[in-house]
This record gives C-alpha cells, structure tokens and sequence, in this order.
C-alpha cells in the first residue's frame, strides 16, 4: 500500500489512482432514457399496447393511484447511430452525439427507491435514509482537498427551483461538516456569508482578521489547545476565500471561443452552461468534487413537465455545454485527472402515464448514465435491457457499483473508506456487496 | 477536527499487556473479539461463518483447548502467516496488533473466562462511597489518575469558572455585575459563593432552554416535515413542554413516560398529550406519487431506533434487516418493539394558546384564496371534463365527502368544495397543490388555534409483522409487542394487549440496567465533551468501555434511587472539583494521557451552534430573555430559502423576536438555517445523541460577515464607545483582558474592535 500511495502522489489514495477530481452532472427528476440514449423500436412497433403481465406483476411503481398507465409508449423522437462506436443517441441531443466515442454510456443502471428525494438520497449517498454522507463528502474525507482557497466539494444549480431533497443532498452525514457540499449560488454572495457587510473595506477586513490571529495564538500559547491553531488556519482560508471565490465566478476573462463552445450567451446570467463552464474553473482550481444540479427532467406530462414539449428543451438546455465541458477538459489536458458523470436519481417507464398529457413514469430498473474521462474507457456502450428497455437482460449496474467504481478510479476502496457511527461502520456503497465494473475502466 | 481519541479499552489493553494483573474479559477481550471477530463468528446466526461463534464460551470450546491452551486453534488462527489459515482474514481489512494477541494469549493461558456484558447487568455499588455527591466523583476519578501517576489539575481561576457553569447551565455568559458578584461574594465564602451561583443559575428559567436543546437534539425536533415539500409544521408546544418540565425539576420517569405514552396515562392532560409529540417529530413525505404505508413503516422504524439510541443506548435499528450482529438482540425481537410502536394514528392537537401573527397569516391567506379562485375559474373546464370522464367505479377510491360534492350543481359549489374537487382531480400534483396546501396550512391555524402534533393509539391495533429484510412488502410471520430477552422482564397486563405505556414503564423499571447509566453518561458527556462511556449511543459489545465503571454505576444509582432527579445531577457534576478544574493542557498529561479520558484537566469546547448566536446577543446587549412561543425567524443570508424544492418564505421578525435565543428560530429541515448547521446543529433527521464540533473557514465567513452577527457587532461597537473596550472585552470572554490584549483592541476603531471580539476563538468556547 505504501509504494501504491507514493506512486498516487496522496499518501490517502489505498492505491494508485486514476483520477482526482469528479464533475457530476445531476439531471434532477429523473431524465427519460428512451428519449436520450436507449433505442428501444419495439416500443414504436407496440405503441399503445399493454405491456405483457410478466413485466409489472408485483411491482410498484409512484402514482399507481392515480396517472400510472401500463400501455407502451413509443420514443418521442428519433435516434441515429454517431462516432466510431456507434453508440445510438437521439435527435435531442446532437452535440452529446458529436463525443459519443469520449463516453461510457451505461444503460443498465439500478436504483432502489421510486420517488424523487428517497431516491435522489440514494444516487447521492448510497441510502434512501436521512444523514448518511454524500459522495462528494465521502472523496474529500478520503483524499483530502488540494485546493486552499475554496471548499473541497462545490455545489452548482440551475433550473426552476432548488433538488427535491435540498442540503442534505450534499451533507457530510455523520463526517464532519468540513466535508460537506458548499453551494456557490448565482445570485448575491457565490457563497454565504462571503462578502464583508457593507462598508467594510477589504482593509479594514485585514485588520480585524490579524487582530483575531494575534489575540488566538496568545491564546493558543495559554491553553495549550491545538484547536485553536485550526482556528487561525480557518480564518486565513476564509479571508483568501473571500478574494477566490469572486475571481472563480467572474468569467469575462474567458474567451469568446470558450463562452462560444458552452452557449454562454450572457456571462453574467446564471444557467447551466455557465455551470459547467465554472465546473472546469473549479477542477482548474483543485477542486475535488463539483456537482452540478438541473432541475425539472420530471416529464410525467403536466402542465410544465410535458414528455413532447419540455424534455427538447431540457435537453438543449444541457446538451451543448455537457459536450463542451468534456471537449474542454480534454484540451486543456485535464479530462484524464476528471471523472465526468451524466444522470439523475432514475429513469422513467416505457408505458406511457396520462396526465395533461402523455408523459412517463419514474422507473428504477434500468436508466441511463454516462462516464467521461478520468480512466474510463471512450465509446463503450454497456448493459443491455430489454426490447421495452424495461429491466436489464445483461449487466446490471446499480448504484453502489457506480460508486464503488467512482471510489475506485480515484484510488479508494468501497469497502475500506468506512466511518464508525452509531456502533456501525458506514460506507457509500452499504452492506450488500458492490462491484468496480472493471468494463468500463480504460 | 481533533486527532481520533485514543480509547480507553486501548489504554487498559496497553497496561494489561505490561502488568501482571490478570487479563479481565470485558475490559480486555471483548473489545478485540467485537472489533474483529464477531461480525462473522458473533450473534447473527445468519452471517455465521464456520458455524463458530466467539460470543459465548460454548461456542469458543471448539477452538480452545484445556488441557493444552498453547496449542489452542484460536491461537493458531491469528499467529497464522498471511494466507488461508491467518483471522482475521486479510480481505477484512482487519489485523490485530501484537498487543492485541498477546492480551488474547494470556487470556486463553488463564482460562478463556468469559463474562456478561458489563452494560446488561445491573450497576453495582462499589464498596466505600460514604461520601455525597461531588465528592464521590472527585474520589473515583483520582483514583484512577493515581494508578497513572497523574494529578487533577487546579481549580479554574474564578472569571474562568462562572462563564463554563453559567453556559453549561443556562447556555448564556455572566453578565459583568453577575461576575462582579461572583468574585465579590467568594472573598468571604469561595465554596460558598460557588455553590450559590450554582443554585441560582439551576433555577434559572433559562436553564430549561439550555438543557431542553440537548433533549430536543435526541428527539430530532425541528419545524418542516422533511422530505422534499418541507412543509412548516406546528410543534413548538412540544419544544415548550420540555423546556417547562426540565426546569420545573420532573423527574426523568414521568418525563419519558409522558413523552412516550402520555396520551395513554389514565385522564391525560392536554399537557401528557402534548408530551407525545416526541414520536411525532419524524418527517412526513408528501411528494405526489408515494406509497403512504412506505413512508409510515419508515417513521416507524425511525421511532424504534431513536427509542433504543436514546433510552437504551443500543443500536437495535441494526436487528431491522436481520439478527443483530454484535448484540443479542433478533430480529424477531427487534420486530416485537415494533408492534409497540406500529398501532399509532397522528393526529394533531388544538391548543389553547395565544402568540400567533394572526394579521400577517390573514392576510396571506386572503392572497391565496384570490389565486386559487382564479386558477380554478381557469383551469374550470378540465375540472368538467374530468368529471365527466369520471365513472361509478372510478369515483370509489375517492372519499365519500368527495362524491357528496360531486352530486352538488357546479354553479352552487362552495370555494372549499370547488376546492376539494381540483384537489381530487389533480391527482395531487402541480401548481394548484402548492397553493392549496399553503392555504390549508394557513386554515388550520387561523381556524383552529395553535395545534401541535401528537400521538394516540388506533382503536383497532395493527397487526405486526417480521418484514423480511426490512421490506414492508415482504411481510413474515406475525409477532406480538415484546421486549428483548436480553434485558429484564417485561411485565405485562393480563387484561389487554401491551401497550406504550407498558413500554415507557419498562423502561424506567428499576431493574432495567441500562437507561440510568445511558443518560447520566450522556450528562456527563455535556460537561466533558465526552461520556464516561465515549460511544454514548452503544452500550452494547461493538461499544467502548466506561473508562470510569464504578463512576458510572454511582452516577447511574444515585439517578434511579434520587427520583430521577435531572437537577440533582446537574448539580453533583458541577459542584465537583474534577468539574470545576482548569482546562489548560499540562506536558505531564498530555503524555500520558493525550485524549484527557483520565479527566486531569477539564476541556475546552467550542459551544453549541445556537449558543454561539446566545453569546453574540448576550454579550452586544441585545438579547431578548423571552422564553417559548412559536418559533422565530431572525435574519438570515439572502437566497437560502430557494435551496429546496419549494421555496419558503421567511418573513423577519420583528421586535424582540428578532434577539431571541437560537433555540427558537425557525428550522426547514430542507434549508436549514446556515449559521446554525455551519456550527453542527443537527439536522433534524434522526436523533443525534452527540453532536460533532467541527472547526472550519465556512465558520469564520459566518462570524466575520453573517448579517445577523454584524448586527451584534454594531450594537458592541456602541457599548464600546460608551463603557470601554475592557468592559466589552468582559462581556465577550468574562475575563479582564492583559495589557497586550487590550493594546490590540484598542488599536482599532470601536465598530472593528468589536468584531475582533465577538471573532475571538474563546468568546465560542467554554474554556
């Protein structure tokens, strides 16, 4: 172990690894896989036919009380096979289309819980249970941060309105609240509390920051207590975090062929593009893990969720700046250190669900995710489902291998990064036994 | 963070392995065994590996050997080299230490004795504990200093002391003529003066906030149900009730049966009633879509686990899936404190109390009732083909009251039947479900008082079932309320089937050997920072050692015997001298005792996330002393409300309910306050019986910057202008401060000088 942490550069890693930092773009609601990556033409041919019996004996699903329908629906838009792989993508999204060989495309993802939050708990933190840490808090508990003028772990959102589920989506659980998820928000102070109330002068903040220092370490000398030297660490981070942050978040020194390959259109109006764009900033940085959060891909059909018309603009919304977050990291050589993930909390029904209109339903048995960079392998396309994309018939992946084999490519064990709480020792991937999927890996 | 504590079993182990003391199973061997063994060769039959169990000596006698204890193949096993034959194998990731086999060595060579757990047999008196109170602490804790060669450390100097038992006990600093008196008083008296300030500060009605915050911590209190809508509730009569019966001195028997079973006392008061909300502070999910029994057998769940963590200080959630793997408790067992807790409606409770903004509510609720009115008048032609669409049989699943309106002409309908009707056609989804449950919400106050929610018990109990792995759609065979064989006898009525109030009594049976000592640790542990036992929420095997027993049984029978006396507790810690010592760290201890487990010192702590906003408001002047009522909402950074799925408002309070204590500001559990989590509040979740100290930059943004800390800083400035920079410095620290000190401060312009207090490291420590 201790020649695989040297050769790893962090004496934490418990072996070599292969990436260090993780952009993991959320999809919050639960994007439709049969209108993104998984062609499914037996639902065409079967539109408006019951799935057979066998598929839905005994299953549950959400709303089964009210708008859950069991006829097929078929894909709402067409698909075409792109890049040297192959790899069938959709008509909504032609530049995701454009890198498909830079992609891992896993179309065998399992949950196990059918509502947002539980389930949003689950592809963050491993459990559907409240207060467990989330997988951001997990890497930089095992590898530490590299980065002195920002959090560890960022947090960036866009669409309507914040996740269902809210902080606890990037809580540190029972790890210490260091490890946690800061938001940087796009209105106001990037991070709260950040700027000095007004009338306060970057100098006149100095002084009062030097004269904590002075008076702590008299302190310090005193009582003997180490602590306090935390302390003082805390407030200089917090003082260069005041300067960063702000830098971090002013693009305008970006290129206009960089706002260009994102869509950026206003540097200054908050959207997803300008997310990722940011995204690649904070990896530039030392960031160790920045997840990105788009809400509304909750297409049941109503009113502002509707399968036909907003799921296109949902997928324009991120379809450009996906792309170009993983073109750019690559040119700037930087994708072969980083992790890019694609998905949401589930995936949705091949039966159509009748509310203003005919949208889907959540389903957890077998959705779509996609891996970029960071030791992954380009232009694999893995797990079968399916003729109704319904269930996995080859190589299921389910949550916890997704995150053992995260942990893996950035040279932690699943099974050895453990936390000892309530008389249990807790890990991201639980109990049960979780697998690297060693396929995808380059 | 702290370095990892070194344990206390580590220590003992370590001087075992050098003494000749005999090897002592609890002590030395059990804490190897559970750490490394048990998981596969422990309890849980289903996990068994080798059908070898290590947790009782029948089991072991296949891997020991009499005559030969050398040859023993337990020993053979984890001497091994690596390879096949080497326990514990090396893909646990688990390795003794040489200590660790040599401690199991000589275990074997005296005779493999094996001993109960210490935690499930009754606390014993040790012999020569003539003395009272503080005086029988300080004895057992030097004693065990003595057997290390260390001394207790000198008592804190006076300014020290007064600020660590006034925030220990009412969670505010002295003011400085309360300091004044202090030290005034003890130049007749010292002991004296002590011992009244420690009287005066136990009647405090602030004491009951103080200690009513560590309570609600354990009953995962706060203001939303959780989930992602995160709707406000109303339970802050609950919060009220602990803070009224903790300083009113009820004992700690009625306070859990009350809390636990209040409603099923014979005539209940609306004040037992109340007390019930305790179980009623588990979330509530109301996204569209869910399986409501799901979310119930969930909060389910969540009551037998806190019940266990809190009052038993064991992890029986583990048994909810399978056999416990460490502790003797089976899942069938596990399922039996189920039933108990399984036949329960939730409603809520009108109450008879005044402190409601009832303006502000009307007139929020005459907006919504415009917007639904026109979204409805919008919206009135899906509602007609809806119902049109809608058939005998499809109209079944709605409530009868629903049908009813249906009969009613659609011109005639009335707003709350209109309402009702799109509220069933919707499906309980969409824009109209925000403002209608907002609406609803707003209704139930303003039409019915304050209501907090409460507990009762179904008329007709249901049945309970093992679930399989934990699955509610996997139910196994039926089981009946009961209590862990484990423990001591449940007695129940011949008349009924037991009920929670026959739980709650069980509990507090004197013969139960665990709650007694569960809670004076987790006292103990406010003083300290750590419990006697250090894993205050696991007194089973995988748990530490008391690193002080026979202080722990004391404590523990003093409780139970003294009628539960919370305040006679208090009152014994604090008036101690191990109490009262200073908490500057010595070369000599830090040696041999770098974690402090021996208490040679007292110990620094960085104060709770809602004291720290009390000390700000305190020391500025601008605290407002207002005790209960419905929670507060102070100012907070813009943006925090939008964090969640829905957007919250947050109208600031006015008047004095803008300075009052943290402990009565408002708290979503979705988007908590940020200047309470950024101190580790809890999040309201699931019951926190210890809560972490962290020490971060996120912090100091929040001291520096945080509106409502610059405010305090603002009205500091003022008081510096007016009474001095030493006073100021007084109110922040209760300390004079030095020549270099007070050169510092003065340096700066009043408004800077006072950030620089309200920053420093010891205005948020106890010291």
């Amino acid at each position: 172990m201790a020649l695989g942490s040297l050769l790893a550069g962090n004496p934490r890693t418990h072996f070599p690894a292969r990436a260090k930092h993780v952009i993991f773009l959320f999809m919050a609601g639960g994007p439709s896989q049969l209108e993104t990556f998984s062609y499914r033409p037996k639902l065409t041919e079967l539109n408006g036919k019951p799935i057979p019996e066998s598929y839905v004996k005994g299953k549950r699903f959400a709303f089964m009380d009210s708008s859950h329908r069991s006829e097929l629906l078929g894909p709402t838009v067409g698909f075409k096979q792109h890049g040297q792989s192959g790899a069938w993508v959709s008509d909504y999204l032609p530049h995701l289309a454009g890198i498909v060989d830079e992609l891992a495309i896993v179309k065998t993802c399992k949950t196990e819980l059918f509502n947002h939050a539980p389930a949003k708990l689950f592809m963050n933190t491993g459990s559907g249970l409240f207060g467990r840490p989330s997988m951001g808090a997990w890497v930089t508990y095992g590898l530490g941060s590299e980065c002195d003028d920002l959090p560890g772990f960022v947090v960036l959102q866009s669409g309507p309105r914040g996740p269902r589920g809210g902080a606890v989506l990037w809580g540190s659980g029972m790890l210490p609240t260091t490890y946690q998820g800061v938001p940087l928000r796009n209105q106001g102070d990037p991070i709260v509390n950040l700027s000095t109330p007004s009338g306060i002068t970057p100098e006149r903040q100095r002084r009062v920051v030097d004269a904590v220092r002075e008076l702590n370490l008299k302190r310090m000398v005193e009582t003997g207590d180490d602590e306090i030297s935390t302390r003082i660490n805390a407030y200089e981070m917090a003082y260069r975090m005041q300067t960063s942050a702000p830098e971090l978040m002013d693009i305008s020194g970006e290129g206009q062929a960089t706002l260009d390959l994102y869509g950026v259109k206003d540097p200054k109006e908050p959207s997803y593009a300008r997310n990722c764009l940011l995204a690649r900033r904070l990896v530039e940085r030392g960031v160790r893990f920045v997840q990105l959060y788009d809400t509304n891909w909750d297409h049941h059909g109503g009113a502002t969720e509707n399968l036909q018309k907003h799921m296109p603009e949902k997928c324009r919304d991120i379809d450009q700046a996906s792309a170009a977050l993983v073109l750019d990291l690559k040119q700037r050589g930087l994708l072969e250190d980083t992790v890019v993930i694609w998905g949401g909390e589930f995936g949705r029904t091949p039966m159509g669900e009748v509310r203003e209109a005919t949208g889907r339903n959540h389903h957890i048995d077998a959705f779509t995710m996609w891996l970029a960079g960071g030791g992954f392998r380009g232009g694999v396309t893995y797990g079968e489902t399916d003729e109704f994309g319904f269930g996995a018939v080859e190589n299921p992946v389910h949550v916890h291998d997704l995150h053992a084999t995260i942990l893996h490519q950035l040279g932690l064990d699943h099974e050895r990064l453990s936390v000892r709480s309530q008389g249990l020792d807790f890990r991201l991937t639980g109990v049960d036994p979780a697998h690297v999927v060693r396929d995808l890996l380059a | 963070m702290k370095s990892l504590p070194v344990t206390f079993a580590l220590l003992s182990a370590l001087s075992v392995a050098h003494g000749a003391e005999p090897v002592r199973f609890n002590r030395d061997v059990r804490p190897i065994l559970a750490e490394n063994c048990f998981a596969c060769h422990g309890f849980d039959q289903k996990g068994r590996k080798a059908d070898l169990r290590l947790d009782v000596r029948e089991g072991a006698l296949s891997v020991l050997s009499a005559e030969h204890p050398e040859e023993s193949e337990l020993l053979a096993r984890i001497f091994a080299e690596d390879g096949e034959e080497l326990m514990p194998p090396g893909k646990t990731g688990k390795r003794l230490t040489a200590a660790q086999k040599e401690t199991l060595r000589r275990w074997i060579a005296e005779g493999a004795v094996y001993e109960k757990h210490w935690a499930f047999e009754p606390p014993k008196t040790a012999p020569g504990l003539e003395r009272e109170g503080g005086a029988v602490i300080d004895a057992l804790v030097r004693k065990r200093l003595e057997v290390e060669g260390l001394t207790p450390s000198p008592e804190a100097d006076p300014e020290t002391l007064i600020r660590r038992v006034s925030l220990d006990l009412t969670g505010l600093p002295p003011s400085p003529e309360e300091i004044d008196a202090f030290l005034h008083a003890r130049k007749s008296d010292p002991e004296k003066a002590y011992g009244e300030l420690v009287e005066r500060l136990l009647q405090s009605p602030h004491h009951g906030e103080r200690w009513a915050r560590w309570w609600l911590d354990q009953a995962r209190y706060a203001d939303s149900n959780g989930y992602s809508i995160d709707a406000p509730r109303q339970i802050w009569k609950y919060r009220d009730w602990v803070i009224g019966a903790l300083n009113e001195g009820m004992p700690f028997d009625r306070f859990t049966i009350e809390q636990l079973a209040g409603d099923l006392l014979p005539g209940a008061t609306e004040s037992q009633r109340i007390a019930t909300g305790f179980h009623r502070n588990t979330q509530i999910n109301q996204e569209g879509g869910i399986d409501k029994e799901q979310f119930r057998i969930d909060s389910v769940f969540d009551r037998v686990a806190t019940t266990g963590t809190v009052w038993l200080g064991l992890t029986i959630g583990c048994a909810q899936c399978h056999d416990h793997k460490f502790d003797p408790i089976e899942q069938r067992e596990y399922y039996r404190l189920f039933a108990f807790l399984n036949s329960q409606e939730e409603p809520f409770l009108k109450v008879s109390s005044p402190g409601v903004d009832f303006s502000a509510m009307t007139a929020e609720s005459k907006a919504l009732e415009k917007q639904i009115t026109e979204y409805m008048e919008k919206h009135a032609a899906d509602l007609a083909a809806w119902e049109a669409a809608s058939t005998p049989e499809s109209r079944k699943v709605l409530p009868s009251s629903t049908t009813a309106i249906l009969k009613v002409p659609a011109a005639k309908r009335s707003f709350a039947q209109k309402r009702t009707l799109f509220a069933a056609s919707l499906g309980g989804v969409g824009p109209f479900r925000v403002l209608n449950d907002r609406y609803t919400e707003l209704d139930t106050v303003l039409n019915g008082g304050v209501t907090t929610l409460v507990l009762a018990e179904s008329a007709a109990p249901r049945k309970t079932h093992l679930l399989i792995k934990g699955d509610f759609t996997r139910p196994a065979e039926e089981v009946q309320p009961g209590t862990p064989a484990v423990l001591h006898p449940f007695a129940a009525s011949a008349d009924r089937r037991p009920n929670r109030l026959d739980l709650a009594r069980w509990i507090m049976n004197t013969e139960n050997p665990l709650t007694a000592r569960v809670i004076v640790n987790r006292v103990w542990q406010q003083y300290f920072g750590r419990g006697l036992v250090e894993t205050e929420n696991d007194f089973g095997m995988q748990g530490t050692a008391p690193s002080h027993p026979e202080l722990l049984d004391w404590l523990a029978i003093r409780f139970r015997d003294g009628g539960w006396n919370l305040k006679e507790l208090h009152r014994m810690i604090t008036t101690s001298q191990t109490y009262r010592q200073s908490s500057v760290q010595r070369v000599d201890s830090r040696e041999k005792d770098p974690g402090n487990h021996l208490l040679a010192r007292q110990q620094r702590l960085r104060l709770d996330a809602e004291i720290v906003r009390d000390v700000a408001l305190a020391a500025s002047g601008l605290f407002a002393p207002k005790i209960g009522g419905p929670p507060v909402y102070p100012p907070i950074p813009d943006g925090v409300m939008g964090q969640g799925q829905v957007k919250r408002t947050w109208t600031l309070s006015k008047g004095e309910d803008r300075y009052r204590r943290g402990l009565y500001t408002f708290v979503y559990r979705a988007s908590p306050p940020p200047s309470l989590t950024v101190f580790d509040a809890p999040d309201g979740y699931s019951t926190c019986t210890r809560r972490i100290r962290s020490n971060t930059p996120l912090q100091a943004l929040t001291l520096l910057n945080d509106a409502a800390f610059h405010e305090c800083a603002n009205a500091l400035g003022g008081l510096i202008q007016r009474e001095g920079a030493e006073q100021a410095f007084r109110r922040c620290t209760s300390r004079r401060p030095g020549g270099e000190e007070l050169a510092v401060i003065s340096r700066l312009p009043p408004p800077d000088a006072a950030r620089v207090l309200l920053n420093l490291d010891e205005t948020v420590t106890r010291e």
